[in-house]
């Protein structure tokens, strides 16, 4: 698993992001810039020129056709990819850290940051799937949160459900269409900050990384706790592979954090865990600082990490990786394989 | 004794293994299921992301033919 370097950023990464086609990757620093990447080889395709500030977020709509982003220069703008043109932009009082397209691309959420004389905020905004299109300027929805800031939120399948996770470490569930709140439920340690919220792959369960040093998978529909992962050091996201029943965390203690040089020894590593027994199957380490935000590629080809210390990594998986297997999971693929033949004996 | 002790352990944890592997696969199966009739009463695509880009691309082909045609 050679990986490729990525080394465009002057500053720490933010956000890192694939298109569906796994093809290509997006990222988002404190350096104000947008790049986009090829996934294959890490050549940079491009930036993208406009924000005014630290940019925090960063989505890729189903189609690959408008980039979204989320800056403390309190914009929300839209990109056309394939030219790097700005289609929109949407102002706010205070920053957004967090945007993200719903599984059809008609909505984007934005959460903003809360401040003196503002309370934290979910907004919804309609979106046209067109860059010659124009954008509304108005917001479809407002959801304000008077209890505990979102610091992530995302869209469930069929948009049902908006989830949001806080800062005093609980996760909300809130319905997509009306923003009314569903449940609010404390998930992880109290007050410690929910730093990322990913979705599988069809929306129906999502993963979450927290300051408490877990992370946990949860079901969209109830907000029930399927698994937990625990770290051994503050995380700042988790990320679901395909392919393989896996869960990619990154994190690590900023470096004015630390008090011992001991503490900081192997926590600047991706860990990687099996998704269905919980247990933790492997470390890659290159970062020289915390790893800021991790995405795995929705065709299940690689993953990367984006680090405080300025570095996207892409490590492309090799043979190794998909041929192991539990001894369950073996007995499992045989049965299903066993069955398969047997149908097609018996058609 | 002690081989005997390391295997009837390792029976224990493959045992729970197998079970957490049915459990997982028995919840996807029922919410995948859920989901997919959901989609069926609002009369969404199963995939609507796949459904999008065919959109796309037929639109993208259909220009194609038109500037062939000017």
């Amino acid at each position: 698993m050679r990986p490729i370097l990525l080394s465009g950023h002057e500053r720490a990464l933010t956000q890192i992001k694939y298109n569906r086609d796994g093809d290509l990757l997006f990222s988002v620093s404190k350096d104000q810039q947008i790049c986009v990447w090829f996934a294959h080889n890490g050549e940079r395709l491009g930036t993208y020129h406009g924000h005014q500030g630290a940019i925090w977020t960063i989505d890729v709509d189903p189609t690959s056709t408008i980039l979204a982003s989320g800056s403390a220069d309190n914009t929300i703008r839209l990109w056309e990819i394939k030219t790097g043109r700005l289609l929109k932009t949407w102002d706010f009082p205070t920053a957004v850290k967090r945007v993200e397209f719903s599984e059809d691309g008609s909505k984007l959420l934005g959460v903003t940051e809360k401040r003196m004389g503002h309370l934290g905020t979910i907004v919804v905004l309609d979106i046209k799937l067109d860059v010659d299109a124009e954008q509304s300027d108005e917001k479809a929805m407002t959801i304000v949160c008077e209890d505990s800031k979102a610091t992530v939120a995302g869209w469930s399948y069929l948009s049902k459900y908006i989830i949001a996770g806080h800062e005093d470490g609980s996760i909300s569930q809130f319905d997509g269409k009306n923003g009314d709140l569903l449940y609010n439920i404390p998930i992880h340690e109290l007050n410690q900050p929910i730093t990322d919220l990913q979705w599988s792959h069809d929306r129906t369960y999502f993963i979450t990384a927290s300051k408490d040093k877990t992370s946990k998978l949860i079901t969209a529909k109830d907000l029930e706790v399927l698994k937990t992962y625990p770290a051994d050091t503050p995380l700042n996201s988790a990320t679901i592979t395909r392919k393989k029943d896996y869960v990619i965390l990154g994190g690590g203690q900023a470096a004015m954090d630390v008090t011992t040089t001991s503490a900081r020894q192997g926590k600047f590593e991706a860990r990687f865990y099996h998704k269905i027994f919980e247990s933790e199957i492997g470390r890659v380490r290159g970062h020289f600082g915390p790893l800021n935000t991790v995405a795995a590629d929705p065709t299940g080809k690689s993953y990367a990490s984006g680090g405080e210390d300025g570095y996207v990594r892409i490590h492309h998986f090799d043979k190794g990786y998909y041929d192991f297997m539990y001894e369950v999971e073996r007995e499992r693929q045989n049965k299903l394989n066993q069955q398969q033949q047997q149908q097609t004996v018996s058609a | 004794e002690d081989a005997e002790r390391i295997s009837s352990a390792d029976v224990a944890v493959v045992e729970a293994r197998r079970r957490l592997l049915e459990e997982w696969f028995a919840w996807r199966e029922s919410i995948v299921q859920e989901v997919a009739e959901e989609r069926e009463i609002y009369g969404l695509p199963a995939d609507p992301a796949a459904e999008l880009i065919k959109a796309k691309t037929s639109e993208l082909s259909t220009d194609g033919e038109e500037q062939v045609i000017e």
